[in-house]
C-alpha cells in the first residue's frame, strides 16, 4: 500500500490526467479499428451482426490471395506509385522550389505568388475534381484550346487508358503544391538569416547557400513532407472519385477507391476491403519506414 | 364555502384536464426514419419536398419522418452500411432487384402484399409482381425502360436525315453526322452501369432474348454461347462503325444533359428517366430543354438490328418504391405508421406530382394530368413504340456477375478486351457465384 501511494505521486497523477484521454481516443479511433480490420479480412463475414454470429468463420489468407491474383488490384497500386511519385518527385521540390524563391525574394509580389499556390489548397477536393473533369472533358476548354492550334484533335487523354491517369496526375500537382511550398516556407523562417548572409559574405553562390546551408537546415521537415505526401497518396480518393471515378474501365482506379467499389459497390465483400486497407496500412508503414532510413543514412543535421 | 379538500380535488382536476391531453397526444407520436433516394438538384425537387414530404406531416402530425435523402452511390454506400450494421431505416427506397437484390434475399424487408390489401385494385396488376426474392418487397412508382434513343429531331433533319428505322441505316448516316463536326450518339457512360443498363440490356434482350438468359443464368447455358458473345461482338462493331465513340467513357452522366441539349449529337442513349433532367424546374422556371423546344425532341426504341430475334423490344423493368424494414413488428402502430407513409408515397396525388414534374410513368391506373411538358407527353407516347420487354441485366444478375460485365463493356469499348474474353470473365463470376451458393 505504501509503495503503491509512492507511486501515485501527484506529477503521475497528472501525467495520466494528461495523457489518457489522448490514448483513448487514439485506441478507440486508429489502432482498434485498424486490429479489428485485420481481423475480419480474415474472416468470411458478409453482413449482419459481427459480434456473437456462429456464421463467421476463420479463412486465413484466402481474401488476400484473390486481391493478389485480381488485376485491378494491380492497376490500382500501379496509380498509387504514380500519384506517390508526382506527390514525393513533383509537388516536394516544386514546393521546396516557390518557398525558396519567395523566401529568398528572388521575384516580386512574394506574398501574392504565395496565396495563388496555396488557394487550391483551401478549395473543396469535390469542386476542384470536378471543375478539372469538365475542363480535360473531351468537350472542354483544353480540346477547344489544342484545337485552336491543331483543327480536328483529339482529346484522348480521358479515354486513352495509357494516358487516362495523366490529368489526375497533374491536378494534384497543381492542388497540393502549395501545402509543401508553406510548410518549407515556414522552416525557412527559421534558419537564421546571419547564417546565410555570413556565407555569402565568404563568396558562396546562390547555389552554394541552398545546397549547403538550406537543404540540410531542412532535411526533417523533407522527411515529414515526405512521410505526408506518402500517406496522402496512398488515400487518395476524393479527387480521382469526382474527377474519373476510377474509370474508364478501371484504368484510374486507386488502393482506396478499388476498397470502396468492393466494400460498397454491386455485391460488397468486406473482408476484402478489409484486406485492402490492411494492405495499404502495411505498405504504408513499409514506405515511411524506408524514408526515415534514407533520412538517417543522407540526410543532414537540423539546427 | 367549499372544504379545503374540494378546492384541491379541483385545482388536480383542472392540472390533469389541460395537460393530460397533450400528453397523451405526446405519447402517440411516431417517429419513422425513413433513408430516401433524392437528386435535390433535379428540377421539381422543391415541389416534391413540399407536396410529397411536407403535406404528409401536415396531414399525419403525430407521425414524425426523420428522412435522409442521398443520391446516386453515396445512396447505395449508406443502404450496404445500414444493412452491415442491420440497423435499416424503417422506410427505405428500393430497387425491384439489382442494386437491392440483397435487402430483397436477406428478408431486411416485409414483404407489403397483406398490407397492400383491397388497394391492389389501383394499381397495374404487372408492378405488384413478386420481385427478387419471390414477394413484394417494396410498392413500384412505375414502370421504367432503361433504353430510350433520344433524337434532336431539327438537327437531324438539318444533316438531311431522318430518324433510321434499321442500323444500317444508322451506320449510313456516320459519315454525315461526323463531317458536320457532330458526335452521332451521346452517352454520360463515365461509370460503368450506363452502357450495360441503358444499352446492352436491350441489345441481349434483341440478339439473345430473356428465355436463353434465364437459361444461363439456372446453369442450362453459358454466357461463352454464340448468341450472347454475338451481342457483344455486336456492341463492339458499333464502335468500328463510328455508331459509339470513345469519348462517351469520359462523358459524366449529368454532363450529358447539357451536351444534348445543346445540340453535340442529334442522339442520345439513356433511360427514359432521363427526361426529368430536361424539364422546367418550377423554382427558378428554366429548363435544360425550354418547353418551346421540347417537340423537337423524340424519343424511340433503337432502329432494327442484324440478326435480331426479338423484334421492336426495349429492356424494362418495374420501378422502384419503398420498403418496410423487417424489423418493424406485425400489426404494431410503428408499422401502420410506416404503411401510411409508404402508401402516400404512391398515392393518386403523389404519382400525379410525379408525371408532372418528372414525367414518371405511374403505376396506378388512376392518375391522369393535363399539366404536363411536351417530353412528358412524349415519353409516355414512347412506351407505344416498345412491343416487347426484356430484361434489365443488373436487375437479373447478383452485383459479383454483372460486375465484370461493366467493366468489360468499358474495355470492349477501349479495345483492351475481346468480346470473347469478357465474356469467359463473366461466365467465370456467375460459376464463382453459384459455387458460392452451395
Amino acid at each position: 500500500m505504501k509503495r503503491l501511494l509512492a507511486w501515485w505521486t501527484e506529477e503521475r497523477r497528472a501525467y495520466l490526467l494528461l495523457v489518457l484521454p489522448g490514448v483513448l481516443v487514439y485506441w478507440a479511433v486508429m489502432a482498434f479499428p485498424t486490429v479489428f480490420s485485420l481481423g475480419l479480412s480474415m474472416t468470411n463475414y458478409n453482413g449482419g451482426v459481427i459480434f456473437g454470429n456462429p456464421n463467421i468463420q476463420f479463412v486465413g489468407l484466402r481474401h488476400y490471395l484473390r486481391m493478389f491474383n485480381d488485376r485491378y488490384f494491380w492497376i490500382s497500386l500501379k496509380n498509387n506509385g504514380l500519384i506517390m511519385a508526382i506527390s514525393v518527385f513533383g509537388q516536394i521540390p516544386l514546393g521546396f522550389l516557390f518557398a525558396y524563391v519567395i523566401h529568398r525574394k528572388l521575384i516580386k509580389f512574394g506574398d501574392f505568388f504565395q496565396t495563388i499556390i496555396y488557394l487550391p489548397c483551401v478549395i473543396s477536393t469535390i469542386v476542384v475534381g470536378r471543375l478539372w473533369q469538365s475542363f480535360f472533358s473531351p468537350y472542354g476548354p483544353f480540346t477547344k484550346f489544342m484545337q485552336t492550334f491543331q483543327p480536328g484533335w483529339e482529346n484522348e487523354l480521358a479515354y486513352d487508358p495509357q494516358k487516362a491517369i495523366l490529368p489526375v496526375l497533374f491536378v494534384i500537382l497543381w492542388m497540393y503544391t502549395g501545402q509543401y511550398m508553406i510548410i518549407f516556407l515556414a522552416n525557412l523562417q527559421k534558419i537564421d538569416p546571419s547564417l546565410i548572409e555570413a556565407a555569402r559574405i565568404d563568396g558562396a553562390s546562390e547555389w552554394q547557400v541552398l545546397t549547403r546551408i538550406m537543404l540540410p537546415a531542412l532535411s526533417g521537415v523533407i522527411v515529414t513532407a515526405c512521410i505526408l505526401a506518402i500517406s496522402g497518396s496512398l488515400k487518395s480518393f476524393d479527387l480521382v472519385y469526382a474527377m474519373t471515378a476510377g474509370n474508364p474501365a478501371r484504368r484510374t482506379s486507386v488502393l482506396a477507391l478499388y476498397m470502396y467499389d468492393t466494400a460498397f459497390k454491386h455485391s460488397p465483400n468486406y473482408p476484402l476491403a478489409n484486406s485492402i486497407s490492411v494492405f495499404m496500412v502495411l505498405l504504408s508503414f513499409i514506405l515511411i519506414v524506408l524514408v526515415r532510413i534514407t533520412e538517417a543514412r543522407f540526410g543532414g543535421r537540423e539546427e | 364555502m367549499l372544504r379545503k379538500s374540494t378546492l384541491l380535488l379541483l385545482a388536480v382536476l383542472l392540472v390533469v384536464g389541460i395537460f393530460a391531453p397533450a400528453a397523451l397526444a405526446q405519447e402517440e407520436k411516431i417517429t419513422i426514419t425513413v433513408l430516401n433516394y433524392f437528386d435535390l438538384t433535379a428540377p421539381g425537387a422543391e415541389r416534391e419536398l413540399e407536396e410529397v414530404w411536407r403535406e404528409f406531416s401536415r396531414r399525419n402530425p403525430h407521425i414524425i419522418v426523420e428522412r435522409e435523402d442521398l443520391f446516386l452511390e453515396a445512396f447505395h454506400q449508406k443502404v450496404e452500411a445500414y444493412a452491415a450494421a442491420d440497423r435499416l431505416p424503417d422506410v427505405v427506397f428500393m430497387w425491384p432487384g439489382g442494386r437491392s437484390t440483397s435487402l430483397h434475399t436477406l428478408g431486411l424487408v416485409k414483404d407489403l402484399r397483406p398490407l397492400l390489401g383491397d388497394d391492389a385494385q389501383y394499381f397495374n396488376p404487372a408492378v405488384l409482381a413478386p420481385q427478387a426474392a419471390g414477394y413484394l418487397a417494396e410498392l413500384p412508382s412505375t414502370m421504367t425502360s432503361s433504353h430510350a434513343l433520344y433524337i434532336n429531331v431539327p438537327l437531324l433533319e438539318s444533316l438531311g436525315l431522318s430518324i433510321p428505322e434499321t442500323y444500317e441505316e444508322l451506320v449510313a448516316m456516320v459519315p454525315v453526322i461526323k463531317g458536320a463536326g457532330l458526335d452521332v450518339i451521346l452517352m454520360g457512360a463515365q461509370e460503368d452501369w450506363v452502357i450495360q443498363s441503358c444499352l446492352f440490356s436491350m441489345i441481349v434482350g434483341r440478339l439473345v432474348g430473356d428465355e436463353k438468359l434465364h437459361e444461363i443464368i439456372r446453369g442450362e447455358a453459358k454466357f461463352t454461347d454464340p448468341e450472347f458473345v454475338n451481342a457483344l461482338e455486336f456492341y463492339a462493331q458499333m464502335y468500328k462503325d463510328g455508331v459509339l465513340d470513345r469519348k462517351i467513357m469520359n462523358i459524366n452522366y449529368s454532363e450529358v444533359n447539357g451536351l444534348f441539349a445543346s445540340g453535340r449529337a442529334p442522339f442520345m442513349i439513356d433511360g427514359d428517366w432521363k427526361t426529368a433532367n430536361f424539364l422546367t424546374d418550377v423554382t427558378t422556371g428554366e429548363a435544360l430543354i425550354p418547353v418551346d423546344q421540347q417537340p423537337n425532341f423524340k424519343m424511340t426504341i433503337f432502329p432494327a438490328i442484324p440478326g435480331e430475334i426479338t423484334k421492336k423490344s426495349s429492356s424494362g423493368v418495374v420501378g422502384t418504391g419503398y420498403g418496410m424494414s423487417s424489423k418493424i413488428p406485425d400489426g404494431s402502430p410503428k408499422e401502420a405508421a410506416a404503411w401510411e407513409l409508404i402508401k402516400w408515397l404512391q398515392s393518386k396525388e403523389v404519382q400525379t406530382m410525379r408525371l408532372e414534374t418528372a414525367g414518371t410513368i405511374p403505376s396506378r391506373i388512376d392518375v391522369t394530368s393535363d399539366n404536363i411538358e411536351p417530353l412528358v407527353v412524349e415519353r409516355i407516347r414512347y412506351y407505344d413504340d416498345i412491343e416487347v420487354y426484356t430484361e434489365v441485366l443488373d436487375n437479373v444478375l447478383e452485383g459479383e456477375v454483372y460486375l465484370p460485365l461493366n467493366v468489360g463493356l468499358q474495355e470492349i469499348g477501349l479495345g483492351l478486351a475481346t468480346p470473347m474474353e469478357v465474356a469467359e470473365r463473366v461466365q467465370e463470376a456467375l460459376e464463382a457465384w453459384r459455387a458460392k451458393r452451395q
